[in-house]
């Protein structure tokens, strides 16, 4: 009971203080106010773009593995994997032969070109040249004609599948299928197209603007892979949880078809999604971290203002501590009250920030980037204002409850 | 005129040897230079002397607000002079009721919530705590004040609901420190008048004053001179009576 009354007056008290200091409460407020809004926005940033990163690559499948020449993400200096010799269609043949029934493996190659229909260009594509496993690859999908069949790549046909946003570029509402487009210089008939998936992450490439071509009339026309184009290999695992076994299984036996001894280094690189999502993590988490510390120090400021003011408070009702000591207050009623106030201050601050973070959010929204204010960050933010008030008034507050009653009393 | 309470002795306070000593920068103050006291249940005592005499000590010393530098201080049996700041806080909350010279009300706060305060500290619910502070309140005839600020009374109005929150946990002493001295004679009499029902319920009451004629309200007047008590005498009235 005594804490439930300690509690109700301590309340009582911080709303009588705000409404008898309106001015001072709202200028000691907006510190907070600010405070959070740079937080809470800081936090919504590195949201947004950790789900638009997650958008661009969700069509990619985390259950495959990538076999390259070159890593996707360069730790070290490039000309380590320099000197590497290229990857070949015929590992690539070699690697299906040693997973054959256990795993699916697809070839692909890729350059950009440009693209014509009739008075229509559209520079710099992305061109895939693939086989008819790429659609098991992912969950992309034609939406209208069909894929890539292995007898398309059998017998080196020129034709193609080409994304949405390619088809939209080109032919507008004309239905695209059948016509024939020029890459580079070479006339592709157009058999598929993609269904929409997203993507173009930080203004990179979207899928949704590849063309995929069989891998044969690749090679035929834009040269095979004795040229400087790489061969990507993409294995299939049968399951998430097959994935680990087999990097393990493919590692090796890629070091045998490229003929590695023991105590030679691998001259190709293994790369999933989950490498590049934990990359991509991490450095949000560094981006977010120092976000988080600059913007924290408009939210100290912020803190400090209110401990500033909370002195102020406690030395003006100096006589009122007193008055209530000598009534049988004890010190942590006092203390208790004083927090109050400050978290009262800095809630009321978090609430008005949140408010104008959602604001501002709905604008970054609409003109920048996928961007939501959560209700973990709305509440971790109100969260952060409480403590902060709490933090803040604790020293004022101590000093209150500390007060000598007979001294505290005779202040004038 | 003595009353016997519980644990027989009769006596609601007692003070023995009780000095203070008080360091101001350099300056050591010897404001109390070995009181001794013994005050009974339901008796009406005037505490009188020049400033400087030690009164307000003495009254901050009995109201628990202070503790002595040495010597003993028991109330009610209970030995006060080594407790914490918790438990003299309890006390101070149960046993004293504090009627000041400037009434020391909480401003920008009813009349009703400043009676309800000190059972808010004692953790008394909410039910229980409106009836006895209307009725505190309702005892010292301000009935239709109840939700009137402070800054919206008298001075003899104010006084009143600070002697309606003094009364309100039912403490066994009311410590009042010059309570006339910021009112006009005639609004003093008033307040002289309740304390002195109170008394005739059974309130043992302790009165600073500098007032002859306050004084004689009271029973027994104790005389302070420089940290000394120097006479301790019934009042006329008690002779009279």
């Amino acid at each position: 009971m005594r804490l439930r009354n300690d509690l109700e007056e301590s309340w009582r008290i911080a709303l009588d203080a705000l409404r008898a200091n309106k001015a001072r409460g709202a200028l000691t407020t907006l510190g907070i106010v600010i405070g959070i809004v740079a937080v809470s926005l800081t936090m919504t940033a590195a949201n947004g773009l950790q789900t638009a990163f997650r958008n661009s690559f969700s069509a990619v499948g985390t259950d495959v593995i990538y076999v390259s020449r070159f890593p996707w993400i360069v730790m070290n200096d490039f000309f380590i994997y320099r000197n590497r010799p290229p990857l070949e269609i015929r590992d690539a043949e070699k690697l299906a032969e040693k997973l054959r029934g256990r795993a699916i493996v697809n070839p692909s190659m890729n350059t950009q070109q440009d693209l014509k229909y009739r008075s229509e260009t559209m520079p710099d594509v992305i061109i895939i040249g693939t086989t008819d496993r790429q659609i098991v690859m992912s969950d992309a999908k034609p939406e209208f004609g069909h894929f890539i069949t292995d007898f398309d790549v059998f017998s080196k046909r020129f034709v193609c599948v080409i994304g949405p946003d390619v088809r939209k570029a080109l032919f507008g509402d004309v239905d695209p299928i059948n016509k024939e487009i020029k890459i580079g210089r070479y006339a592709f008939r157009i058999i598929g197209v993609m269904e929409k998936r997203g993507g173009g992450f930080g203004g990179g490439p979207s899928f949704d603007r590849e063309i995929y071509v069989p891998l044969t009339s690749y090679v035929k026309a834009f040269g095979g892979n004795r040229g400087r184009r790489d061969v990507n290999i993409a294995v299939k695992a049968p399951s998430q949880e097959a994935m680990a076994d087999l990097e393990f299984e493919v590692t090796g036996a890629m070091r045998q078809i490229r003929g590695l001894r023991p105590v030679e280094k691998d001259d190709f690189s293994i790369n999933k999604l989950d490498t590049l999502v934990g990359t991509f993590n991490n450095i949000m988490g560094v981006v977010l971290l120092v976000g988080l510390m600059v913007t924290g120090i408009s939210l100290f400021v912020g803190g400090v203002g209110v401990m500033n003011i909370m002195f102020v408070s406690v030395t003006e009702r100096t006589r009122e501590i007193g008055i209530r000591k000598a009534i049988g207050a004890k010190p942590h009623s006092i203390l208790s009250q004083f927090l109050f106030e400050a978290a009262a201050i800095c809630v009321g601050g978090g609430l008005v920030g949140v408010v104008i973070a959602a604001g501002l959010t709905a604008v970054i929204n609409k003109l920048m980037m996928p961007a939501s204010l959560s209700v973990g960050i709305t509440v971790l933010a109100l969260a952060v204002a409480a403590g902060t008030g709490v933090v803040a008034g604790f020293m004022p507050a101590l000093r209150g409850a500390r007060l000598n009653p007979v001294e505290a009393l005779r202040y004038e | 005129m003595s009353g016997t309470n519980g644990n027989g002795s009769g006596s609601t306070l007692q003070l023995r040897d009780v000095v203070k000593t008080y360091v101001m920068g350099d300056d050591t103050v010897h404001a109390l230079r070995g009181v001794s006291l013994e005050i009974k249940r339901n008796e009406y005592v005037a505490v009188m002397g020049p400033s400087g005499s030690g009164k307000s000590t003495l009254m901050n010393v009995i109201g628990c607000l202070d503790t002595p530098t040495s010597g003993t201080y028991s109330l009610e049996g209970q030995m006060v002079a080594d407790m914490s700041e918790y438990q003299l806080a309890d006390i101070r909350n149960q046993r004293i009721g504090f009627v000041f010279q400037t009434f020391n009300l909480i401003p920008r706060t009813t009349v009703f919530h400043n009676v309800e305060l000190p059972m808010i500290y004692a953790g008394v619910g909410k039910g229980e705590r409106r009836s006895r502070a209307e009725n505190a309140i309702e005892r010292v005839g301000l009935k239709d004040r109840m939700k009137h600020k402070p800054n919206e009374l008298s001075g003899g109005q104010r006084q009143r609901v600070a002697i309606a929150r003094a009364l309100v946990c039912n403490p066994s002493i009311i410590l009042a420190d010059e309570p006339t001295g910021n009112l006009d004679s005639k609004t003093g009499d008033e307040i002289m008048t309740i304390l002195d029902e109170l008394h005739k319920g059974g309130q043992t009451i302790i009165l600073v004053t500098h007032e002859d004629y306050i004084a004689e309200h009271a029973h027994r007047v104790v005389r302070l001179r420089d940290g000394h008590i120097e006479s301790d005498t019934p009042t006329r009235r008690v002779s009279a009576g």
